[in-house]
């Protein structure tokens, strides 16, 4: 019993990293239509860059910021250079994929030219545990998670309250409507992937932190529970995926401890297969998603 | 390699899981192969063991593929977006990987098994491994060749046809799904014989020989060389491999740097991926259109061909071909079509007309089985066929078109007929071992009767563009020209004549006229009235999804209530 | 449309030697247009004449567009949509005409995009006093409403930038003849406050009878042009839309 319990926190904690994923992941989809893969490997960037700057001597805490700033940044630059183009050379969704698998690649493979494929670790000591309500969380677990509290409120906020987060909502909802509305649609564009980006690079740091050691397939491997989380939120829909992330983390948190913790992705992987076989719009149905995912 | 292409390029299913079914080939035969976990001395842990020899094994390895193939397809059948579908193989493909390695009873987990054997490692005084390249070799031979067999024949365009257009390759009675799990347990069974051979010869194998690079590896040979052509596989596989792989191999080693150059080697192939997806999506062979020999002039040149003999069932149906009966489809809370009833009579050319909206199309499509109906009753030469699928009803004789054309962009004009002939020996298993002795004969008489109505529609100089090219108006004639090729009983046309040059409507006019004399009927949805009024006898008028009158075209002019919903919506 | 009124100031659509389509093919050629402010100028015709990509093609949201697109005094061709919003342009598609997964609230706030925050709640409540009936509905999500609420929500939109021409591509589609009566009154008020509006229907009686002018569409092109009026009462619009013989019995 107290396993279970135990399990849970973590599965908590798990579950914020994952939803910092993947309500970018989410964003950026239904923002854009583009299943980006690229999205796994610059959050390896992301980790290996804050590996840097806490070799520079920063705190990790202050070291997650910078890596968002500037993953966001990495993220505008891939869509102005690469995705924007090719969208306007009429490539299809499918060449899209491709060319963002191939474009991950490209950047878990430089990352291995600079840093080679040994494993890397942040080194945190394990710090002070806390208590809470029955769970055993260390200060770092519990920082995460309200970091990622915040961040998950602070989106929420930017999507409903600002004139920019409506503009994104507008803009996936319907572009050309957004369009004859005044919307500069591309600009808009830019600032949901900025947005996503600096998402995708503090999931980055966060996730280096929650584990013990990390490689250069850091971000593809998260991939699986990432995106397993945004299609049981209907993918492109943000709120959905912050819930289904919840799901996913404390899912394969608890099977982890039940059986083998081995298994904690094979949890991710059998909710997403499940999903996509019984309802491929997400739990919430088609009213929750921005996208049509049927041909 | 080929079996990548046949499921890419071939099959429009990208995927990324493909390196999951060569591994399941390469473990099938290392586990059937190997001895029992015991007698190698225990350091390394599996499932089975049972020493069989090589050609059973590697069959065995072939059937593990197609099967695995089939599972990681069944995703497909969601008809999920072709780029969703990508991701779900790729994850399939990261997952396996992790399981794989995570488990240690059932393939030894992450440090994989060794000392696979091979067909000549038994043979004393055989140290090298060339004669197993022969064996390589032979195989690759024989693959190749069955797999051109698979590609070239009928099937091959059958599943082209798929890939470029579902939803009007049943319209003219093709299975979609079946043609699906088809290319995926045929390219599953190329990759699991590759991954067999590919095991032996190396003897070894780990989750660490297939991450989801070495996918990509295969992905950009494809795409390199050029989707849906083996020439291009092959090119393709030539230049990734030897240009791309090896090629970094003569880079000078830098010690500091010890992954230095493999790293190089993925990032190049990354960017040569995306550069040719950028500049050249076509590839450097793009695929080829198999050329028609001169061999079988048209036939019945300026006359309609005779159509099938009236086939129904004596007394089946008797004066109506088709009977709707309170026809119900709604879409959200509207109803589209509400409680429609009409017949079509044998032999008759029945037109339905009405305003936008009228729900003309809609009922069209819940009669030929592209929507579920939400209530009432289909009958088609007297059997029920309320709610049957779109193909089962096209084998049947009842065939449509659409309002906008679903030509089969990347086949030839001539192809996009052939295609749609009924009951082709090429499209079955005999078909495809037995090649073109099979079904030669039959292929000859068909592409005769497309060259009639080719040059019946002139549009004999067109025959081998493929149809993309086509103007907008010749594609709506191949478009009938295509569901003639069925040899329907029932034709349903949806707004046929918009879009066509004068001349060529003229001409669909004269051929839909000498086909009805000829006992075809035809359910004509068309807004050009006055066609409505050379044509149809009877014509049957939806407003609001119900028949609001019927008669002949003169009278429902005068008819208050047909001029109330067309002026006043 | 010549009226005395409307002469002195400058047209608010002027179209000349329109053609425009998909791929190499024109759908509509040869069309002129004019449309003053405080007009209502509709357009009619039957299934698949062309109307909507004519409204399409005044936005240059079709393949091709060619020939001369005035609005207010300046020429428009080639201009990029989100410009056309800043020269007082709104438009009502015919389908998807409002952001599905917003709240009432927050489509007529998108409608307001180019104005500063202020602003754009002082015209909410003015748009709310012309649809008194989206008041209770303004916290709702748009795809829970009914058609007519959305097609109010659409043109409540429109409205937040206070536009001078209103292109409004057949708004009684889809909706019951009851609720299109009251659109279309709506449609003419618009028009009695100054605005242009030009009105592509398919219910083309109901139409012209709230229309100064009506041009009717056949196969891509202007078949006629005359006073709303004198086109309604005209025995050859059933002609147009049922063919030749139709005036001999009707």
């Amino acid at each position: 019993m107290h396993l279970l319990v135990d399990a849970v926190g973590f599965g908590i904690a798990a579950g914020a990293v994952i939803a910092i994923g993947a309500v970018g992941f989410s964003l950026q989809f239904g923002m854009s239509n583009v299943l980006n893969i690229t999205y796994g490997a610059l959050m390896t960037l992301a980790a290996y860059l804050g590996l840097f700057l806490l070799g520079r001597g920063l705190s990790a805490w202050a070291a997650m910021p910078l890596c968002a700033a500037l993953v966001g940044l990495a993220s505008v630059g891939f869509r102005r250079l690469v995705v924007a183009p090719l969208r306007r050379r009429g490539t299809g969704a499918l060449g899209m994929v491709i060319v963002t698998v191939s474009a991950g690649i490209i950047v878990e493979y430089a990352i291995v030219a600079v840093a080679g494929t040994a494993a890397q670790s942040y080194g945190r000591q394990s710090g002070a545990t806390l208590h809470l309500l029955g769970m055993t969380l260390t200060a770092g677990q519990v920082a995460i998670i309200l970091i990622a509290a915040g961040l998950m409120l602070g989106l929420h906020l930017l999507l409903t309250r600002t004139t920019l987060g409506r503009a994104m909502r507008a803009t996936a909802a319907n572009p050309t409507l957004a369009r004859s509305c005044g919307i500069a649609t591309e600009r808009v564009g830019d600032a949901a992937w900025l947005l996503s980006g600096g998402l995708c690079g503090a999931a980055g740091v966060a996730l280096a932190l929650t584990t013990v050691s990390f490689d250069f397939t850091l971000g593809s491997v998260f991939l699986i529970p990432m995106i397993a989380a945004a299609v049981l939120g209907g993918i492109g829909q943000p709120y959905g995926a912050m819930l289904g992330a919840l799901v996913v983390g404390i899912a394969s948190e608890v099977a982890g401890a039940l059986w083998d913790p081995a298994y904690k992705d094979v949890v991710a992987f059998l909710i997403l297969i499940v999903m996509l076989l019984v309802r491929p719009r997400g739990l919430f149905g088609a009213a929750w998603s921005a996208r049509r995912l049927l041909a | 390699m080929w079996g990548l292409n046949l499921q890419f390029g071939v099959g429009g299913v990208a995927n990324l899981a493909y390196v999951v079914v060569v591994a399941a080939g390469a473990y099938t035969y290392a586990v059937l192969t190997l001895g029992p976990p015991a007698a190698s001395g225990g350091f390394q842990h599996y499932v089975l063991g049972l020493r069989l020899p090589f050609p059973v094994a590697l069959a065995s390895a072939g059937l593990a593929g197609g099967v695995t193939g089939v599972l990681i397809g069944v995703t497909g059948l969601k008809r999920l977006r072709q780029d969703y579908q990508a991701m779900v193989m790729l994850v399939v493909s990261l997952m396996a990987g992790t399981v794989v390695a995570a488990d240690t009873g059932l393939f030894n987990g992450n440090a994989g098994l060794s000392l696979i054997p091979n067909p000549i490692s038994g043979v004393s005084g055989m140290t090298s491994g060339w004669p197993y390249v022969g064996i390589v070799a032979a195989c690759c031979l024989i693959g190749f060749v069955v797999l051109r067999r698979f590609t070239t024949g009928p099937m091959g365009r059958a599943l082209r046809a798929v890939r470029d257009d579902e939803t009007a390759a049943a319209a003219i009675g093709k299975d979609v799904v079946r043609l699906r799990l088809v290319v995926q347990a045929a390219g599953g069974v190329f990759a699991g014989l590759s991954g067999a051979l590919l095991v032996a010869f190396i003897g070894g194998w780990s989750p660490a020989a297939w991450a989801p690079v070495e996918t990509l590896a295969l992905l950009t040979a494809v795409i390199v060389g050029g989707m849906g052509s083996d020439a291009g596989a092959t090119v393709g596989t030539l230049v990734v491999t030897v240009l791309l792989l090896q090629g970094v191999q003569f880079l000078p080693e830098i010690r500091s740097h010890p992954g230095l150059k493999e790293a190089l080697g993925w990032m190049t192939l990354g960017a040569v991926t995306i550069a040719f997806i950028w500049v050249r999506p076509q590839g450097i062979v793009p695929e080829r259109r198999p050329r028609h020999g001169r061999e079988a002039p048209p036939t019945h040149v300026g006359r309609i061909e005779p159509l099938p003999p009236p086939a129904s069932r004596p007394g089946a149906g008797g004066e109506a071909i088709l009977e709707v009966e309170r026809l119900v489809r709604r879409f959200g809370g509207v109803a589209a079509v509400d409680g429609a009833s009409f017949t079509v009579r044998r032999g008759s050319i029945t037109g339905l007309i009405g305003p936008n909206g009228a729900g003309k199309s809609t009922a069209l499509s819940v009669i030929s089985g592209f929507l579920e109906p939400g209530g009432g009753a289909v009958r088609f030469d007297g059997a029920d066929v309320t709610g049957r699928p779109a193909h089962e009803l096209a084998r049947r004789g009842l065939v449509r078109t659409f309002q906008l054309a679903r030509e089969f962009r990347g086949l030839t004009t001539l192809e996009n007929l052939l295609v749609a002939a009924p009951g082709q020996r090429g499209e079955g298993a005999p078909g495809v071992l037995a090649g073109r002795r099979y079904w030669g004969g039959q292929e000859r008489e068909l592409v005769a009767r497309a060259r009639g109505l080719l040059a019946m529609f002139g549009m004999a100089d067109r025959e081998d563009e493929p149809a993309r090219n086509l103007s907008g108006g010749q594609k709506r004639a191949l478009e009938v020209m295509r569901a003639l090729m069925t040899r329907p009983r029932l034709l349903l046309l949806d707004e046929p004549m918009a879009g066509l040059s004068p001349r060529l409507a003229e001409r669909l006019e004269e051929v839909l006229l000498q086909l009805q004399r000829q006992g075809l009927s035809v359910l004509l949805v068309e807004h050009e009235l006055d066609v409505v009024d050379r044509l149809c006898e009877q014509v049957v008028v939806m407003a609001q999804g119900r028949v609001i009158s019927t008669g002949r075209m003169a009278e429902l002019r005068t008819r208050r209530e047909v001029q109330d919903a067309y002026v006043l919506g | 449309m010549p009226t005395s009124s409307a002469e002195a100031a400058a047209p608010a659509l002027r179209v000349r030697g329109l053609r425009a389509g998909y791929g190499d093919a024109p759908v509509v050629s040869g069309v002129d247009l004019d449309l003053a402010c405080g007009q209502v100028a509709a357009v009619v015709g039957p299934n698949g004449a062309g109307k909507s990509t004519l409204v399409k093609a005044l936005l240059g949201i079709v393949g091709f567009v060619e020939g001369e697109v005035v609005i207010d005094g300046r020429v428009t061709t080639g201009m990029p949509l989100e410009r056309l919003a800043r020269l007082g342009v709104g438009y009502v598609p015919q389908v998807e005409d409002v952001f599905e997964s917003l709240r009432v609230r927050e489509n007529l706030d998108m409608g307001g995009y180019l104005l500063p925050r202020r602003e754009r709640a002082r015209r909410v409540e003015r748009v709310l006093e012309t649809f008194p009936a989206l008041r209770p509905r303004l916290d709702r999500y748009v795809e829970t409403l009914s058609g007519g609420e959305r097609k109010m929500t659409a043109l409540a939109r429109v409205l937040m930038l206070e536009p001078r021409l209103l292109l409004l591509d057949e708004p009684t589609a889809s909706l019951s003849l009851s609720v299109s009566r009251v659109v279309l009154d709506q449609v003419r008020r618009l028009a009695d406050l100054g605005k242009a509006v030009l009105l592509v229907e398919q219910r083309a009686a109901a139409a012209l009878a709230v229309a100064d002018w009506a041009y009717v569409m056949v196969r891509g092109g202007i078949a006629m042009s005359a006073p709303a009026r004198r086109v309604l009462d005209d025995p050859a619009m059933r002609e147009v839309f049922l063919g030749a013989r139709a005036s001999a019995g009707g």
